[in-house]
């Protein structure tokens, strides 16, 4: 393919990405299907031919007219912003993946370009990720179990990744913040502004200390079909995503719809089942589209590298009486709490010979679970009761 | 002869303006008290006799003393009588004394035998119950000046003797006196230092997003509170910073609590009025008649009416005496206390906003949500604990929060720094201002007081919140009295957000609030107003 190789990306290519971003609506596949099959640079020569695909040459001939590729890039840099495009070091390849996802509300294929605000390196920062998402009206309950979800992933160096929204984003990102740990912002609008405006300084930290991403260039707005397109980056540059509280109408749905297109693991977090924010995500387990999860090591099973994070079923812990033999325990539930008796007593209550129940009563008695005086028994109270 | 002075006579909160009439005739010498004295009004005829004598005057010993204390079926008590009927003996005795300042003015004082003055508890409710009745002119203990000086309107003369009084009264120079001791107050139960409460700040609470918004809602319309959880996680961190949240009383509300806490003798001498809603944390080991109010000899105000308008804070709730726990009943509904005690009925204040606190189980660690609990506590013993804390008293509760032990992700982060007290303090202010307007023709002030019947008819529910509500009450999941109580909450949480009438949502936090169930984050406001130094790029 021109102008694309392993190890860079001609200039001509970029500016000519720059341009069809800053014409283009992100994941818009009638560009990015072209863009990928072709590069930016053909595309946007035949665009300017009106050749490419005559509907979309004329939706975008009126931005077309007013690019200005490098002065773009010369503002975007002074604010902190580079772009990255497929063939630079920094690509992630997963992103390539969404070239063979099935679109989503007309909404799809390899982002043109990616506009990062921030110092890590993109490739490296998603190596491992995970998504967190979630309703933006969502409870405490599941602020509180994102945050600590993203936490635990967090100290085990996966990235966070999520949307700095209003909600689930936020508890997210900051869980991931709160334990020094990686964390990426993928923003409906340019990478430079702030959406919600109340999130400026958590967008802000993110960028000092995570890295901020936006398919569209800086300066935009966000609306409504850039949240959908901004979905798909989130599934693209992620293992797996984690859906918390997602009503029926959830965007957290939307994501999870991408990564499960993309063959990522879907996870959610189940809340109680009278909860209306949590509805999307037991409809998610419900059909069997989301792996049922309940804290950040279970996200860091179903994601990590087969065998590396491997977790014990859940159990009581064990108590001394559990590893008696049957006779014994027969005995044992024959001796009397509170008011001691004879081992004959036992014997009749327990239904066991006399002899047995009196060898089994040693037993119990070296284990430390009766006492006797004067030949009365009775089980010793002062341990802890299961 | 006969002279009449006046004073008043404290029940409880209420002051009734009593006349002391002294009348001086022929008969069996004698000095005779009548309506209805206490022990320590009739030991007032030893002392103000000796006072007389010791002050350069003459008790009539030749004639018969007869002193009259009307209304006569009003049981009277309290040791300030003496003045009044030290001041009525000599206006009857003494030649061509001036009685026309008397029926505008209430004595008020105890005498010793020297004929000093001794401070007396309840200067300024009993100087509040004459102006209410029209008299203009107090003399009252020097020391208990200011106290006194509270009621707009009064002439208040503080005196150091019965000597200065009759001189005064006499329009002579007024001679010298001994200084008055102040009244010795005993703060018994207050176990912090007032002055620390100042230096609480919300800013310090980290994380608890939920528990920071129930504070606020409670503060906002003034309702009870209940935060469990394990020991360590914040509760009385929590509670501590809670008066912090609510305004400064105004003048009404800032002469109530100035008069009990006068009432309970723990008015420092020369102390301004209590302009800073009340906090008190009576330990659990307190007896019923601190924290209730009674006692033997004087009845005293408890810490539920030190703590008017302000916060009671109940630490380790469930180990508090049944007995305690159940009469907080009244308090928690009515806002008021009755003390009956034989003759005597004392009714005071309590218009106290309750935090309870209580552990989860016994030992403190239990968390009905969180599977990483370590309780030892066998099911038992939890049931038991539980059993403390719900029946009538938990119906009573408005608000019941889980305190949840400090978690990594909470850390303070410099984007997300916790909102001060007083950015909380002016959104409760608000809310409050509110419901004075609302209730600007009715006796109370705060949505939590409202009368149930009439926040049904003039201050309804509507449309589907009206509905919601219903539906909890039929499905057994609100009691009649917890319905009203959701009901009140919802106002305060809509005043909160600036919303004319409470919809379905404000309904909706009102019920998780009262039913400890997660809280919607876009109802927090303290994160809906996330503070950015930043103006937003166009």
């Amino acid at each position: 393919m021109t102008g694309v190789n392993a190890t860079g990306v001609k200039e001509s290519e970029r500016l000519a990405r720059v341009v069809l971003s800053r014409i283009g609506e992100p994941g818009d596949p009638r560009l990015t299907d072209l863009v990928h099959q072709l590069g930016g640079e053909m595309v946007l020569a035949s665009l300017r031919h009106q050749a490419a695909d005559r509907e979309l040459g004329a939706d975008l001939a009126e931005r077309l007219e007013s690019a200005d590729p490098v002065l773009e890039l010369e503002r975007a840099s002074a604010q902190g912003i580079r772009f990255v495009v497929p063939g630079d070091a920094e690509w992630p390849a997963g992103l390539d993946d969404l070239a063979h996802a099935p679109h989503l509300h007309e909404r799809g294929g390899v982002p043109v370009g990616l506009w990062c605000r921030g110092k890590p390196r993109l490739d490296q920062v998603t190596e491992q990720a995970v998504s967190v998402v979630g309703s933006r009206s969502a409870t405490t309950y599941g602020a509180d179990v994102a945050a600590d979800i993203a936490g635990t992933l967090a100290r085990a160096s996966w990235t966070v990744v999520s949307g700095a929204a209003f909600g689930i984003d936020q508890a997210a990102h900051r869980g991931a913040l709160a334990n020094r740990g990686p964390t990426l912002a993928v923003l409906a609008c340019g990478a430079d502004r702030a959406y919600p405006a109340a999130h400026r300084s958590l967008i802000d930290y993110i960028a000092d200390f995570g890295l901020v991403v936006s398919e569209a260039p800086p300066g935009c707005a966000p609306t409504r079909i850039r949240f959908l397109a901004r979905n798909r980056v989130i599934a693209g540059l992620t293992r797996g995503a984690v859906v918390v509280e997602a009503a029926v109408r959830s965007g957290a749905l939307n994501t999870a719809n991408w990564a499960g297109g993309l063959g990522r693991t879907v996870m959610a977090v189940p809340g109680p089942v009278t909860s209306a924010p949590s509805a999307g995500a037991h409809q998610l387990i419900r059909a069997r589209d989301a792996l049922l999860v309940t804290s950040g090591e279970e996200v860091l099973e179903a994601v990590g590298p087969i065998g590396s994070f491997t977790l014990e079923d859940p159990r009581e812990p064990e108590h001394p009486r559990d590893r008696l033999p049957r006779r014994e325990r027969q005995v044992l539930d024959a001796v009397p709490l509170v008011q001691a008796v004879d081992s004959s007593s036992i014997a009749r209550t327990a239904g066991i010979a006399h002899g047995r129940t009196k060898d089994a009563l040693l037993v119990l008695h070296r284990a430390g679970l009766v006492e006797h005086s004067l030949g009365r028994w009775r089980v010793v109270t002062d341990q802890e009761s299961p | 002869m006969v002279a009449t002075t006046r004073t008043v006579s404290l029940q409880g909160a209420i002051g009734h303006v009593v006349d002391v009439q002294v009348d001086l005739s022929q008969g069996l010498i004698a000095t005779a008290l009548v309506g209805r004295p206490d022990t320590s009004i009739s030991e007032a005829r030893d002392r103000c006799r000796a006072a007389v004598n010791n002050s350069g005057f003459e008790w009539p010993v030749t004639r018969r003393v007869t002193v009259l204390l009307s209304p006569t079926d009003l049981p009277k008590r309290g040791p300030h009588f003496d003045l009044p009927i030290a001041v009525a003996v000599l206006a009857a005795s003494i030649k061509d004394f001036p009685q026309e300042g008397l029926p505008a003015a209430a004595m008020i004082g105890e005498l010793t035998l020297d004929g000093r003055v001794r401070c007396v508890p309840g200067v300024l409710p009993m100087t509040m119950a004459a102006a209410a009745r029209g008299l203009d002119t107090v003399y009252v203990p020097e020391p208990q000046t200011e106290e006194a000086a509270m009621v707009p309107g009064v002439r208040v003369f503080g005196i150091r003797s019965l000597a200065q009084v009759i001189a005064l009264l006499r329009g002579e120079e007024v001679p010298e006196a001994q200084e008055v001791e102040p009244l010795t107050g005993s703060p018994l139960l207050s176990w912090r230092g007032e002055e620390r409460l100042e230096d609480l700040d919300m800013a310090d609470v980290m994380g608890m997003a939920d528990a920071r918004y129930a504070l606020e809602v409670a503060a906002a319309g003034g309702h009870h509170l209940l935060l469990t959880g394990p020991k360590g996680s914040g509760k009385t961190t929590l509670a501590e910073r809670l008066p912090g949240l609510l305004p400064d009383l105004n003048d009404d509300e800032s002469l109530e609590l100035t008069a009990v806490h006068s009432l309970s003798g723990s008015l420092p001498a020369g102390a301004a009025r209590l302009t800073r809603p009340p906090f008190r944390a009576p330990h659990h080991s307190a007896s019923r008649t601190g924290i209730l109010g009674g006692g033997t000899g004087r009845v005293r105000p408890g810490e539920v009416s030190k703590a008017h308008l302000g916060v009671l804070f109940l630490d380790e709730f469930p180990l508090f005496p049944t007995d305690v726990v159940e009469a907080l009943r009244e308090p928690l509904e009515a806002g008021e206390i009755s003390i009956s005690r034989g003759e005597e009925d004392a009714v005071y204040p309590a218009r106290t906003m309750f935090v309870f606190a209580c552990n989860p189980c016994p030992c403190g660690e239990y968390h009905p949500y969180n599977r990483d609990h370590h309780c030892t506590c066998p099911e038992v013993k939890r049931r038991a604990y539980r059993r403390k804390i719900s029946g009538p008293i938990a119906d009573r509760i408005d608000i019941t929060r889980f305190v949840e032990p400090l978690r990594p992700y909470e850390r303070t982060l410099p984007f997300d720094r916790p909102e001060p007290s007083v950015v909380i303090r002016r959104r409760v202010s608000e809310a409050r201002l509110r419901q004075h307007k609302r209730y600007a023709a009715m006796p109370w002030r705060l949505n939590a007081h409202a009368p149930g019947p009439l926040l049904r008819e003039q201050w309804p529910l509507t449309g589907p919140a009206a509905l919601r509500l219903d539906a909890e009450v039929y499905a057994g999941r609100l009691t009649r009295r917890g319905a009203v109580r959701v009901h009140r909450v919802a106002w305060s949480v809509a005043d909160l957000s600036d919303i004319d009438r409470p919809g379905v949502d404000e309904l909706d936090v009102a019920l998780r609030l009262r039913s400890a169930t997660p809280l919607l984050l876009s109802s927090l406001s303290g994160l809906r107003a996330v503070p950015s130094d930043e103006s937003e790029p166009a």
